[in-house]
């Protein structure tokens, strides 16, 4: 037993002193491209930093955050606790058909939302504001989730919103329902819909608003990307090998104006996102404050105004298509007021466009005014 | 800092190792003071004054209390050291406790203190008064050396989370003491195994019972159950694996310290339990209260008052909630019936039925501990019994497919069977086989146990409360 323990101990010290070496010469880097979050830089020390705990506590996620071979201890992690049985790993499920999911849980701040919703509408009365909260994958494909997974309905939460709103609605969870199995609505490792759940809400939200709403056999569609791992995989790194694939639905012949606060291009897209990590960004050029989008092809003048998370980013490309113009403002980064903006700009039709998930924690949606 | 976290595990000790075993034995001791101060610093700056106040309190009345014979003087040194001890243990840690219950009961509205509590005071000020006493009693020479004495107080493996270390324990081994390989590669195999108690076992039924508290409204009664075992299991592979990793640690600088957990579950009686959990602590209050008080030695009702008041006492250590002291008593009680009635008739059942006894009554035990609100514990208790709730639903299933191997492992590992196992093996020909196993599976779980604290976000310090 001795002698048992002394190669237990040198091999683990030299293990450990490697580790220590390593990590002192590794190259620092600032972003986490997997982990889409910057990572922890080294703390300056001040007195009250040390004082109130923040420089150790800073110092702390500095270690673990620079830890050589980070991504693949992660990974590690997911995999022992997979062998062990669980399949809720850090808030993420690990579903059939290589679908990873979010654990829903009950909203928080759904009153507190729908208090700021409907006076948002009451300081715009005559204008036809809308809304359509998304379900995401953990109801629509509830049904590859493990046996008796543990989530509050979405269904419930949306129609709790739905119900207590004074904006005028528009339900897709059916109309997401009904095609689950032809199309894949969901990425499987990602939180977001694909271009084909998007293309089922654009077109329950045309049948609602009368607009004759292209059907899918009208888009070119293009595979743009089969390289795409996304926000559930990052949280536990658990099966690289199944990547997903990223469409774009574009006509023939469109011919549009996209002007971005700093910029102004032709496309509804940054093809430089496809070769990083963060492809879904694609869409929209990741997340701006404001966009305005013309679409050269329309002679009417309809405007619309869609107040958004990332959900629309994929949602407007489609919606582009009907509408002479299209300004975009996601309220967390805009951050003056919007009800102005309608009055400046003549406005007289809102969508507010946001998934169920995301919703109870977005900051910008707090904002609204 | 805690031990079970990569700076620890991979700067401050092995930087710290380096020194130690490079410089000469008498700069040993100032060694390990000035990183015991680091490591101190690293969560507390500001309480270290305090700590080497109280050390420096104890120092000076034992070097009085080696200097006057007479009774009278003896005993105002005594009763100096114990009073201001208490009085810093009771100002940080149960003036607010006081405070708010003034409140509640006067309808007033005194402001509380809120003052983080000093990491460890409950451990280094029981230590140091522990050792003006046995000066006091003559159990040990005054120590003359300040900078020893201060080593003993601050020594960073036992400092924050106990075992408490009597100065009896290691004083010898303040002045001399054997640094070797073997004790080297002892002590760490001793580390790794609390440290895969904590990071392994602990931390992943502390994650269950946390998801499973946070919504108990919403699940049925076996998965509170559940909830409870799981908690049962996490703080005694917590608090076990941290002795563990202090026992170690001890061994590596050439300090042996006393055991502080001996399978506890795995008690016929609430009697045995305390006999085998936090061994160091029971053995505080056996020694510096209930003996004084008159122990056993005296008539039935002070015997009883000398148990109430040495449960209420140890409760009361655990944290300044009402739902300790509770605990406290809850045990107490349970004490004086199975010393005065209950004994005579658990010696006749089974095994079997004793330990479901023991087991069951240490779960309720838990169930208090966890809850410091009172309304909280009623409602979580009410539902655990079935009502509001159902008894069995979805949810069960989900937590015992997601946590059954873990916590099977759990139930495992709180018994001998693997120490048994091991002796079985040692003298047996299938040694090679099992060292090899051994080897391997030391490695393969240090990495694992690096991946969890790499990528954990879940890595909680229960004793800051204590």
């Amino acid at each position: 037993m001795e002698k048992l323990n002394k190669y237990i101990s040198i091999t683990i010290s030299l293990i450990i002193i490697t580790f220590s070496i390593w990590f002192i010469l590794i190259d620092k880097k600032e972003f986490s491209e997997n982990e889409f979050r910057y990572l922890e830089k080294w703390p300056t020390l001040t007195f009250d930093s040390f004082f109130e705990g923040e420089y150790i506590k800073n110092l702390e996620s500095y270690f673990t955050d620079h830890f050589p071979l980070r991504d693949n201890f992660v990974a590690l992690k997911t995999k022992v606790y997979y062998d062990l049985g669980q399949r809720l790993i850090n808030n993420v499920y690990i579903a059939n058909d290589n679908f990873l999911i979010n654990k829903f849980d009950k909203p928080q701040n759904s009153d507190k939302i729908i208090d700021i919703l409907n006076k948002f509408q009451a300081n715009n009365k005559d204008i036809n504001i809308e809304m359509i909260i998304s379900p995401t994958s953990t109801s629509i494909y509830s049904n590859l989730l493990p046996s008796d997974s543990i989530n509050y309905s979405e269904k419930d939460a949306i129609d709790y919103y739905y119900n207590n709103l004074n904006i005028n609605t528009i339900d897709i969870y059916n109309a997401l329902l009904e095609q689950k199995e032809n199309y894949q609505l969901f990425y499987k490792t990602d939180h977001h819909w694909t271009t084909y759940g998007a293309y089922f809400a654009y077109k329950k939200y045309c049948e609602v608003n009368n607009i004759e709403c292209y059907s899918i056999e009208d888009f070119n569609i293009e595979l743009v990307s089969n390289e795409f791992l996304g926000t559930t995989y990052s949280k536990i790194f658990w099966n690289k090998d199944s990547k997903d694939e990223i469409y774009a639905f574009n006509l023939n012949n469109s011919n549009f104006t996209v002007e971005y606060l700093n910029k102004t291009t032709n496309s509804l897209y940054n093809n430089e996102y496809l070769n990083k990590k963060d492809k879904y960004s694609y869409f929209l050029d990741n997340n701006q404050p404001l966009i305005k989008i013309t679409n050269n092809n329309i002679k009417n003048d309809n405007e619309i105004l869609i107040i958004k998370d990332s959900y629309a980013n994929t949602f407007i490309p489609l919606l582009a298509n009907n509408y002479k113009k299209i300004h975009v403002i996601d309220p967390r980064y805009y951050n003056l007021s919007i009800s102005e903006y309608i009055k400046e700009n003549n406005i007289n039709n809102v969508l507010l466009l946001y998934n169920i998930n995301n919703i109870d924690n977005d900051l910008g949606i707090l904002n609204i005014k | 800092m805690v031990f079970s976290s990569i700076p620890f595990i991979f700067f401050f000790f092995p930087i710290f190792l380096i020194i130690y075993y490079i410089i000469p034995f008498k700069l040993k001791n100032i060694i390990l003071l000035i990183f015991s101060l680091i490591f101190y610093a690293w969560g507390e700056p500001v309480y270290i004054l305090l700590m080497i106040f109280s050390s420096l309190l104890d120092y000076t009345c034992g070097i009085l209390l080696g200097k006057y014979k007479k009774k009278k003087i003896r005993n105002l040194i005594l009763i100096e050291s114990i009073v201001i001890n208490l009085l810093l243990l009771s100002f940080f840690k149960y003036s607010d406790f006081l405070i708010e219950n003034i409140n509640n009961i006067f309808n007033l509205n005194i402001p509380l203190l809120n003052l983080p509590l000093p990491i460890g005071i409950s451990f280094f000020t029981f230590q140091t008064m522990s050792y003006t006493i046995d000066v006091y009693k003559h159990n040990v020479k005054e120590e003359k050396n300040f900078l020893n004495f201060m080593t003993y107080v601050s020594m960073f493996p036992q400092l924050i989370a106990g075992p408490i270390v009597r100065y009896e324990t290691v004083h010898e081994e303040l002045e001399k003491r054997e640094i070797n390989l073997n004790n080297f590669c002892n002590g760490f195999a001793r580390f790794l195994t609390g440290l895969f108690k904590k990071v392994l076992i602990a931390n992943t039924l502390g994650f269950l019972w946390v998801t499973i508290l946070d919504n108990f409204y919403d699940f049925s009664s076996l998965t509170l159950f559940l909830g409870v075992i799981s908690f049962s299991l996490q703080i005694y592979f917590d608090f076990s694996g941290y002795s563990d990793m202090a026992i170690g640690m001890g061994k590596m600088l050439g300090f042996n310290y006393l055991e502080n957990f001996n399978y506890p579950y795995i008690s016929k009686s609430i009697t045995e339990f305390w006999r085998r959990w936090h061994i160091s602590l029971s053995t505080f209050f056996k020694d510096y209260v209930y003996i004084p008080l008159g122990g056993n030695r005296c008539s039935k009702i002070k015997n009883i008052r000398n148990i109430l008041i040495v449960w209420a006492l140890t409760g009361f250590w655990h944290g300044a909630s009402w739902n300790f002291l509770i605990w406290g008593v809850y045990f107490g009680i349970i004490l004086i019936l199975e010393k005065f009635i209950l004994n005579k008739y658990l010696e006749k059942l089974p095994n079997f039925f004793k330990h479901i006894y023991a087991i069951l009554l240490i779960l309720i035990g838990w169930l208090i501990f966890s809850f410091e609100d009172m309304n909280m514990l009623i409602s979580f208790s009410k539902r655990l019994i079935g009502i509001n709730t159902a008894f069995i639903a979805s949810d069960f299933f989900f937590f015992i497919k997601n946590y059954f191997i873990i916590i099977l492992l759990g139930i495992i590992f709180s018994t001998p069977i693997s120490k048994i196992l091991k002796e079985k093996i040692n003298s047996a020909k299938y040694k090679g086989i099992y060292c090899t196993m051994a080897f391997i599976g030391s490695i393969i779980l240090f990495i694992v146990t690096i991946s969890f604290l790499v990528s954990d976000t879940y890595n909680p310090f229960l004793y800051f409360r204590f």
